[in-house]
């Protein structure tokens, strides 16, 4: 559950603000594709999601908790109900695909014993268990974003955030990649995907979000992409 | 934090450690270079000053003040001089010499020579009777001596102590005291800098891991403590090799000289071992404390995310 209430945020540097009195909520278990020009204030709702930053005005609750009344110390664990998707994958690549996920895992403290269990049943659902021992130099970039997935999911968040995640691959790819995003969503992760990618978002026939110029500008329950190009 | 994490989390923070440290195996090496190049300064200077001070001690503990007394005191004039010294806080001890036990002791002290004092006795005794002083503090003689040569001309004849000798003495402890303070403290910042760098570097090198690090949800202290870590094992790698490098030195250097401390007074050297005990305590826990110091400076800001 997300929801944002008349958030605007502004940076100091620039006199125009990035958002501008949004407004929206985003129900548990939804599917929303957020898109906009460059510019238009995505990675700002990204980073205010993930509280990089804070709202200059207005509030924003996850999963019913306000977080600006969050500590410091209480952020990793508002993180840790989020998964996040990048565009550019950021795995490690000295790690292998297996411990690429399971370093989620060791970071907030599960035992080698779920570490064992949990990871191969990640790494299948993406379709990657055949992969398990390789490096991330010698996969795809569809199958990176996959191990990616693993990775934002594996420990069972109940939001997964994803960052223009087909940006660098091809339109077959990137479609395989959606549908993997959709299937996480049927199993009851609400999922919030920026992207540019017109097809697929028309395609879904999902909820889709418009931000332009930092304004909620679109807010249609069975999308169309919202701008034209 | 979940309990479970308690479990696991050292075992993740040791691997990562040791993985950091083979990686930057270089830089690694020149930090500990330049701890060990920072102790084994500043591990001279504190043998240099650990043994001053025993030095200063041995002889402070040895100097006394004589009041000697006139060879015509009254009983009277004794007892108030006795008083007054006895009131004193400054003061240790008093102990009363009387002519002839003066006489006894020098002729002990002469030994063979005694013969040549054979020519007096109680009757033409020149030694004059005195009140040998300890003080509290040497640093107190001068008082002492103040307050004795007050009953000048009431009993007391004049008052002796090394006075040049003991000023000289305890402006070397001080200066030896306060140059190793400074030592301290230089060789502690460059040292912490040079640590600082180390680490920084390796922060830099990991920023990626740290960015994922901070996105799946771990906390700072998670982060931060395999740098913390490594910056408090190159430390103390640096003040273990330091300090076998002087206990080597201090050693060999101590059988050269064979006992002979070339000093002017008869006081002797702080006791090796002590002094390496010491050392080795300070340096264990100086060297891990830089490390870590050094390593909180640099990662500080990369946490801010």
């Amino acid at each position: 559950m997300i929801e944002f209430k008349n958030v605007t945020k502004g940076y100091e540097k620039n006199n125009s603000d990035a958002l501008k009195d949004v407004s929206l909520f985003i129900d548990k278990g939804e599917f929303v594709f957020l898109v906009g020009r460059s510019g238009a204030g995505k990675s700002t709702f990204i980073k205010l999601l993930l509280r990089e930053i804070e709202a200059t005005k207005g509030s924003i609750y996850i999963n019913n908790y306000n977080v600006a009344n969050l500590s410091k110390k209480e952020i990793p664990f508002l993180r840790r109900k989020m998964g996040i998707v990048f565009q550019d994958f950021r795995l490690l690549e000295n790690k292998s695909v297996y411990e690429n996920v399971a370093y989620a895992m060791e970071i907030i403290g599960k035992s080698e014993k779920q570490i064992r269990k949990r990871v191969p049943l990640a790494l299948d659902m993406v379709g990657l268990a055949h992969r398990i021992n390789h490096y991330p130099h010698e996969l795809s970039g569809g199958e990176q974003q996959r191990v990616v997935i693993a990775r934002a999911i594996i420990n069972n968040p109940t939001i997964l955030i994803c960052d223009e995640p087909t940006g660098n691959l091809d339109p077959e790819t990137s479609y395989e990649i959606i549908c993997i995003l959709q299937e996480i969503n049927r199993r009851g992760t609400t999922v919030v995907v920026v992207t540019h990618d017109r097809e697929i978002v028309d395609n879904m026939q999902k909820r889709v979000l418009t931000l332009e110029d930092g304004i909620l500008k679109v807010d249609d329950a069975t999308g169309r992409y919202g701008y034209e190009v | 934090m979940k309990f479970s994490s308690l479990k696991t989390m050292p075992r993740n923070v040791i691997r990562d450690t040791v993985k950091s440290i083979e990686r930057n195996n270089l830089m690694s090496v020149a930090s500990v270079l330049s701890v060990i190049a920072a102790l084994i300064i500043l591990g001279i200077f504190l043998i240099l000053t650990m043994n001053v001070q025993e030095v200063t001690q041995d002889v402070e503990s040895k100097l006394e003040l004589k009041v000697f007394l006139e060879a015509e005191y009254t009983e009277l004039q004794k007892t108030k001089v006795e008083k007054a010294l006895n009131d004193s806080k400054l003061i240790e001890t008093v102990d009363f010499e009387s002519s002839q036990e003066a006489l006894d002791n020098f002729t002990v002290s002469l030994d063979d020579y005694a013969p040549l004092l054979s020519g007096y006795n109680s009757e033409n005794n020149p030694m004059p009777a005195s009140f040998i002083i300890r003080v509290k503090d040497p640093e107190d003689l001068e008082a002492v001596q103040t307050l004795a040569m007050s009953f000048n001309e009431n009993g007391v004849e004049y008052v002796r102590y090394g006075q040049e000798y003991v000023e000289a003495l305890i402006t070397f402890n001080r200066f030896t005291n306060t140059l190793s303070i400074v030592v301290l403290i230089v060789l502690s910042l460059i040292s912490i800098f040079i640590i600082y760098n180390t680490i920084k570097l390796t922060v830099f090198a990991r920023r990626k891991e740290i960015g994922i690090m901070k996105y799946v949800g771990a906390t700072n202290g998670y982060i931060r403590a395999p740098f913390i870590l490594e910056g408090t094992f190159l430390g103390l790698i640096g003040a273990i090799v330091a300090f076998l490098i002087i206990r080597i030195a201090y050693y060999y250097i101590l059988g050269l000289i064979g006992g002979n401390t070339f000093l002017p007074v008869d006081a002797s050297l702080a006791s090796p071992s002590v002094v390496m005990g010491k050392l080795a305590i300070f340096f264990l826990i100086y060297g891990g404390f830089i490390g870590a110091v050094g390593s909180i400076f640099a990662i500080r800001k990369f946490l801010d995310v």
